[in-house]
């Protein structure tokens, strides 16, 4: 990205805290984070370590007892952080759609699909039934649905699952959000399947500019598809930059690790790499590095205070006291390539 | 457990009777207009000490397989021979004891669902043996204790209830409850779809030590071909109740024969970006000549190559250069369509 403008700011994040237990932990510490128009940015991590959460605050949907304690979010400069029920109701569809990991969870399942979707358009966009109609089939023409005038009439217990995720990425940009999030929304996908979803995500960004916030705990699938990644770790952002740097140049041995891990991809068989230990519990105090405990690289400066964000190269940055030790970087680049 | 077959087993280092034979297997679940043919003409062998993958898409039929190779299926053509039993038609009395013998464990897909949640580890871990009888309470304790030793979970859980502890901890209580009766052959659900790529690596690897260290033969059923390949010796790949390929999984990862095979292969999501075939070139598009309409190959709908051959559902049979290997396909042009596939467009088409 570094060659282009900066893009078009859709969503801001800057300097996130989100309390969970009714304020007794903090459960997301100081994410920053930006999404500009027709840009892909995956958000990686393990279970647990705050991206969901982090995705519902800026859907202004986070579970009861969880909030924003400290830290704005914003749309495309209009501040939403402390918006109202009211508020954010105007801006779901409009302005942020948003699909999951389970869609038929998400439909009645007594009722059409395309009526489904017909009402969105006649709730939010005052469409009469017929134009609805219209619009829904062209909307499920978009998202790569055949023969769309018949799934219209279909109830979501006669579509597979790779269908109804179509059906609910229709839904999500029908009112014709500039913000698209996808939290896991092709992990219970055939792998088929998924990289179908992953190629139709990319499409429509190309046509409609749309920004996608992509939440995965598979660096291979951030890899398909993203342009840049923050990579998170109990709630904090440990390593984040444009997607190839992060592939080819991980300086966090977290995301190192996460690498390890990861499908390389040439079915060649090889000893299956696991992270030791254990994430911290969510709200754990810890001095310094909250990876310190599982991290190989480890040394005394780690444990002794807070660690920032280094800045490593264009929008390259990692939270590691060590991030700019060549020793450490040649070490984990021979690794990488001897795969 | 009887004697003759653990000394079977003991014997059984090159052997070359096959521990699970599958003949012929139909199964239809529902009657009437509801009627669905699950599973059509499978044959599948395990052999001894092997770890085999069982991969196809949803609805294609592994998790009916795997219950049929139990006996909570009951299939209705072809037979289920274990250890040279038939085990598929026994009934009543004979399949109950069979079935409580514990000689093929299934462990189910999602631990949170199959695991009762007011039972402790214990309890989950110890109900097998239980079943069986013949086995006092102290002796059932040390057992489970034992289960758990061997897939690395601290006997300090054997108190705890299945929301107590963590997903892959679940996942490792439920492979330890199938291990607690001793079983001869493992079959494991799906036993990494729902966690984190690490724990995923962990849980795989556990089954590989438990087949290393136990010789216990392992049928893993899974989605995720890439971790596949690192443990199991053997994958079969099915499609809509039929096997189209089976083989080693060095030579089908290397060279696969059927095009749902490569498919599968080139979708899989990985770090690296260079396949020998993109999916583009292995999906059907609008322009591919009509597939043979009605009946025929399962795959044809999908297949980009499919001639007016595939009308007819071809055989699983030998590749020919697959040597001593067990290795087949079920493609009329499992030589043919590589080529073809090579002078595709590897991008999509602008829509």
């Amino acid at each position: 990205m570094s060659g282009k403008p900066p893009p078009d700011e859709v969503l801001s994040i800057d300097d996130l805290h989100i309390s969970v237990h009714d304020g007794a932990a903090t459960a997301v510490r100081g994410i920053t984070l930006s999404v500009g128009a027709g840009e892909i940015v995956g958000l990686v991590g393990e279970s647990g370590s705050g991206k969901t959460l982090a995705c519902r605050a800026a859907l202004g949907v986070l579970p009861a007892g969880c909030a924003v304690s400290r830290g704005t979010i914003s749309f495309g400069g209009e501040d939403v952080t402390d918006l109202s029920r009211r508020g954010w109701e105007r801006l779901h569809g409009t302005a942020v759609g948003a699909v999951f990991q389970d869609p038929a969870s998400y439909l009645n399942p007594n009722l059409t699909v395309g009526g489904q979707l017909a009402e969105v358009l006649r709730v939010k966009r005052g469409m009469r039934r017929a134009e609805a109609h219209q619009t829904t089939v062209e909307l499920f023409t978009a998202v790569g649905l055949r023969n769309p005038e018949r799934v219209f009439h279909q109830i979501p217990a006669e579509l597979s699952g790779g269908m109804l995720q179509r059906v609910m990425i229709a839904i999500a940009i029908s009112c014709g959000p500039r913000l698209l999030i996808a939290d896991e929304a092709t992990t219970a996908l055939d792998v088929t399947i998924q990289a179908e979803i992953i190629e139709l995500l990319k499409d429509l960004r190309d046509q409609r500019d749309l920004a996608v916030l992509f939440v995965s705990h598979d660096l291979a699938l951030i890899r398909e598809l993203c342009d840049r990644v923050v990579v998170f770790y109990a709630g904090e952002a440990v390593e984040t930059g444009p997607v190839e740097e992060i592939i080819d140049r991980p300086r966090h041995p977290y995301t190192q690790a996460l690498l390890r891990v990861a499908s390389v991809g040439d079915f060649q068989r090889r000893e299956l790499q696991v992270i030791p230990g254990q994430p911290p519990q969510v709200g754990e105090d810890i001095d310094g590095c909250r990876f310190a405990a599982r991290c190989p690289a480890a040394i005394d400066a780690c444990r002794s205070g807070p660690v920032d964000l280094t800045r490593l190269g264009p929008g390259h940055q990692a939270r590691c006291v060590r991030a700019g030790d060549p020793e450490l970087a040649a070490a984990a680049e021979a690794e990488l390539a001897a795969r | 457990m009887t004697a003759p077959i653990t000394d079977a087993r003991s014997a059984s280092g090159t052997a070359t009777e096959p521990l699970l034979s599958v003949e012929g297997i139909d199964v239809v679940l529902g009657r009437g207009w509801r009627a669905n043919h699950v599973l059509s003409d499978v044959n599948l062998k395990i052999w001894p000490g092997e770890i085999v993958g069982l991969v196809g898409e949803t609805g294609s039929g592994k998790t009916t397989l795997a219950r049929t190779v139990v006996g909570l299926v009951r299939p209705r053509k072809g037979r289920v021979t274990f250890h040279g039993t038939q085990i598929s038609g026994l009934r009543g009395a004979a399949s109950r004891r069979e079935r409580r013998s514990g000689h093929v464990q299934l462990v189910f897909q999602d631990p949170l669902r199959s695991l009762d949640p007011d039972l402790t580890v214990a309890q989950l871990v110890g109900e097998g043996l239980k079943i069986r009888g013949g086995v006092d309470p102290a002796e059932i304790e040390r057992r489970a204790a034992g289960a758990l030793a061997k897939v690395g979970l601290d006997a300090t859980l054997l108190g705890r209830t299945p929301g107590q502890i963590s997903g892959g901890q679940r996942q490792r209580v439920s492979i330890a409850r199938a291990l607690a009766v001793d079983p001869e052959l493992l079959f494991c659900d799906e036993p990494v779809s729902a966690l984190d790529a690490s724990n995923r690596n962990y849980i795989l690897r556990l089954l590989g030590d438990l087949r290393d260290n136990l010789g216990l033969p392992i049928v893993i059923i899974s989605h995720d071909l890439s971790s596949l390949a690192g443990i199991a010796d053997r994958v079969v790949v099915l499609y809509r109740g039929r096997i189209v390929e089976d083989g080693p999984v060095a030579r089908v990862f290397t060279a696969p024969r059927h095009p749902y095979t490569a498919l599968l292969m080139a979708s899989a999501p990985s770090v690296q970006h260079d396949r020998p075939l993109s999916v583009h070139q292995l999906r059907r598009t609008a322009a591919d000549p009509a597939p043979p309409a009605n009946g025929g190959c399962v795959f044809a709908a999908r297949c980009p190559f499919a001639i007016d051959a595939c009308a007819v559902q071809p055989a699983l049979e030998p590749v020919p250069e697959a040597g001593a290997d067990r290795w087949s396909a079920a493609c009329h042009r499992h030589d043919q369509w590589q080529a073809l596939a090579r002078e595709r467009a590897a991008v999509a088409a602008p829509r």
